[in-house]
């Protein structure tokens, strides 16, 4: 039988887990989706590197940071990292990129450099696509953290874990219906988030 | 980031031989033009006559292969594009406003961009607004897309005019609108324009346009200038064909005295008929949504007036019904003379009028200021 | 040791040829029925667009389910093994492609099936006929992504003693053996890569054979 504290321990880490990724993915996505903006080449290869990491089973991602990095937190956010930056990246990539080139046109005649686009047409215009991947990233995030347990990296996966070495239903669900719910709860506020963000314009 | 002034008033625009390719197609040929401090120069030509080509070569939108551009002596290349571009005003035909700020962050974004203080912008921009005849109050927080094509194209000039240039770059903006309310829109820039007195270049391809707003009108072609000059001066003394054809001088005004009425007028379209009990608030929204400024205003059969939407933009303070604001206008028969029509509601400076064949309205006439000039 | 005899080493130690056998065994038969399942859904949904709102909402929320819990969910009823493996992968699977085949279906441009009417078909014809396979590239698109959720849902089969490379990986961990992590990590990777890169060859031949776009 597992104590609640435990649950609430491992649920805490795994909160911890997932949230400390998807901000460390979003730092490093942004800039490189920007970055892909102006070099062809960049964009070219990252997208293709993230499409083959997307591929790859997490468990084997999970796994092979062993030997790389070996065990404990940040080998676990790498691979959750590997898994998280595409949806992001990609769909921030295509946010920035996206915009009427009429209206581009238009704010270099009225006088704005470049980066006074990007930050105040471009990036307005990628809010609602930026938001749509990184909740897609969270759920991603949410379900590889339970497996990262496995490298040593504490959360919801520990306690399943223990649930199928002793083969005992109740701690079974004890991990499993917290990380469910965690995701969903993730759904749900990312989905409220992206609403707010996406102007009447873009809606339907 | 504030830019300095380049230049205060515009002395003169000179373009001495410009010219711009593509591949091998010309763009633009050789081009002479010098524009006068203080006027309204118009562009006109056909397609592929390079009239926008010219216009975004001054500011540099579009850079030309040989010659160069000055504004007052000074060489358009040797100044930033950007800082060359905030001394400017610019309106085009159909973007003219970002769709993700609301109306009051649009008008305001170049001056927040130099810097200026939250209150000197909403200052300003409460200027403007009620310079372009739109209550503050209601527009101020409006986004682009809940604004009727005439309202927007205002704002897009209200915008333009935030930094106070010298110049103004103006691209067919009122090129998207129906004919109705691009020739009420025509009639109010001229107001505008003499109270302004600044500098502008504007291109269009509509001739009319063009002789109403124009001081002197530059016609091109196939990339080249063909003819520069005030507008009696084309109609009467065309330097070839192609020129007196764009101007119609043959057709038009040589049958004017057999025009009818009803070779004129616009169809009139179920959109403009209201009814006089509405309230003149839903009015607006009305209007706003049919992307209308005209309102013909009917009691059951019987025809009350004319109202426009500048009219009942005073309705936040008064309640008030269609039939109270409503004013009447000239009523005439479709085979009634253009002639006599235009001048009589020339007389009584009116410039819509309603066109009935018996009970029913089948057109709307508006004054053609240019025929005017010419009666 | 040269590589090459480290890896061989690895290989039989670990029954890796039997594993990947085991993997790809699972891998085939959870597919298959996704497939099955999903395009009868989506076809399902199709002719019935009133339900295709909650069906599609319900399905939303099992994707959002870690792998690993929705697995566990299902043991009480499946048990250890191949069983809750496989049921787990329909389970992801089905969202994609019937998503994927009711948006394919909805695509078909109105005139075909007009035309198809017109010549004389009956709508069960015209539905084999015309729109599903108009609907297949798109089809194809859904079966890829399934194939990539497929793949890494038997990988973790290894945790409930499903067999597969996911054991190789469970095993590698637990002992601390670098070389058989990565070994084991690396094929599992290039098989899945391997097989979505054909997928997509796939993908990209229908498109150019039934696509309109």
């Amino acid at each position: 039988m597992v104590i609640l504290e435990t649950v609430l321990e491992a649920t805490w880490e795994h909160i911890v887990l997932v949230y400390t990724t998807l901000f460390v993915s979003i730092a490093v996505s942004i800039p490189l989706a920007f970055a892909a903006l102006y070099s062809k080449k960049l964009e070219f290869v990252v997208m293709k590197f993230a499409n083959l990491v997307q591929a790859v089973p997490s468990f084997a991602v999970v796994a092979i940071m062993v030997p790389l990095l070996g065990i404990g937190f940040t080998p676990a956010v790498v691979a959750i990292m590997l898994r998280a930056l595409l949806p992001i990246i990609k769909n921030t990539y295509i946010g920035l990129s996206n915009v009427d080139p009429a209206l581009i046109d238009y704010a270099e005649g009225i006088g704005l450099s470049q980066w006074q686009i990007n930050i105040h047409i471009r990036l307005p215009n990628a809010y609602p696509a930026m938001f749509a991947g990184i909740k897609f990233a969270g759920i991603l995030a949410n379900s590889v953290a339970v497996l990262t347990a496995f490298i040593g990296s504490g959360g919801l996966g520990e306690i399943i874990f223990q649930g199928l070495i002793g083969y005992n239903t109740s701690t079974l669900l004890a991990g499993a219906i917290p990380a469910i719910m965690l995701a969903i709860l993730i759904d749900l506020s990312f989905t409220m988030i992206e609403k707010k963000v996406t102007p009447g314009y873009m809606k339907g | 980031m504030q830019s300095k002034r380049l230049f205060d008033r515009i002395d003169s625009i000179q373009f001495k031989g410009v010219t711009k390719k593509y591949g091998s197609v010309f763009a633009v040929k050789d081009l002479d033009l010098e524009i006068q401090g203080g006027e309204l120069l118009i562009l006109i030509g056909p397609s592929g006559s390079g009239k926008t080509t010219a216009l975004r070569m001054m500011n540099r939108m579009i850079e030309q292969d040989s010659g160069t551009v000055t504004i007052n002596g000074l060489d358009t290349r040797e100044v930033d594009p950007v800082r060359l571009r905030r001394n400017m005003g610019y309106v085009i035909q159909n973007i003219g406003l970002f769709p993700h700020m609301t109306i009051g962050e649009n008008i305001g974004l170049v001056p927040k961009l130099e810097g200026w203080d939250k209150n000197r912008i909403e200052k300003r921009v409460r200027e403007l607004l009620d310079f372009v005849s739109l209550p503050p109050e209601m527009f101020m927080n409006r986004y682009p897309r809940q604004l009727s094509g005439g309202q927007q194209q205002r704002i897009g000039l209200a915008r333009a005019m935030a930094m106070d240039p010298p110049l103004f770059l103006m691209d067919e903006p009122f090129g998207a609108l129906d004919p109705i309310l691009r020739k009420q829109l025509q009639k109010e820039f001229v107001k505008i324009k003499n109270e302004i007195n600044r500098t502008i270049v504007f291109v269009t391809h509509d001739i009319e346009e063009a002789l109403i707003l124009g001081d002197r009108i530059a016609i091109m072609d196939q990339a080249k200038l063909v003819q520069v000059g005030p507008p009696e001066e084309l109609i009467f003394n065309p330097v070839n064909d192609l020129v007196a054809d764009i101007v119609d001088a043959k057709r038009k005004f040589k049958h004017m005295d057999t025009l009818n009425v009803k070779d004129l007028m616009s169809p009139f379209e179920e959109k403009y008929a209201f009814d006089g009990k509405m309230e003149a608030c839903d009015a607006v929204e009305e209007m706003t949504s049919k992307d209308i400024e005209n309102a013909f205003v009917f009691d059951g059969e019987e025809f009350l007036g004319h109202v426009t939407m500048i009219d009942l933009m005073k309705c936040r303070t008064k309640a008030q019904k269609l039939a109270d604001i409503a004013r009447p206008v000239k009523n005439f028969q479709p085979l009634d003379s253009v002639a006599l029509a235009l001048s009589e509601m020339k007389k009584s400076k009116e410039h819509l009028a309603i066109v009935m064949d018996s009970k029913h309205p089948i057109g709307i006439l508006v004054s053609d200021e240019v025929l005017l000039k010419l009666i | 040791m040269s590589t090459l005899q480290i890896i061989a080493n690895v290989w039989d130690k670990h029954l890796m040829t039997m594993r990947t056998i085991e993997h790809l065994q699972m891998f085939s038969i959870a597919l298959l029925l996704s497939i099955i399942i999903g395009v009868t859904v989506g076809v399902f949904i199709y002719m019935k667009p009133k339900t295709a709102n909650t069906v599609l909402n319900f399905l939303n929320i099992v994707e959002t389910i870690p792998d690993l819990a929705l697995i566990v969910l299902l043991l009480p009823i499946l048990k250890l093994g191949a069983g809750p493996t496989i049921a787990a992968c329909v389970l992801y699977s089905i969202l994609p492609i019937a998503r994927n085949t009711y948006t394919g279906l909805k695509g078909v441009d109105e005139q075909y099936t007009y035309v198809a009417h017109a010549i004389g078909m009956s709508p069960r014809e015209a539905l084999f006929k015309v729109r599903i396979p108009m609907s297949l590239p798109l089809i194809a698109g859904g079966i890829r992504i399934a194939l990539v959720f497929c793949m890494g849902v038997v990988t973790l089969g290894g945790l409930v003693a499903a067999g597969g490379l996911g054991t190789v990986l469970q095993n590698g961990i637990q002992l601390y053996q670098k070389d058989v992590i990565l070994i084991a990590g690396l094929w599992t990777g290039l098989l899945a890569v391997f097989l979505d890169g054909f997928a997509g060859i796939v993908e990209k031949k229908l498109h150019e054979r039934y696509g309109t776009w």
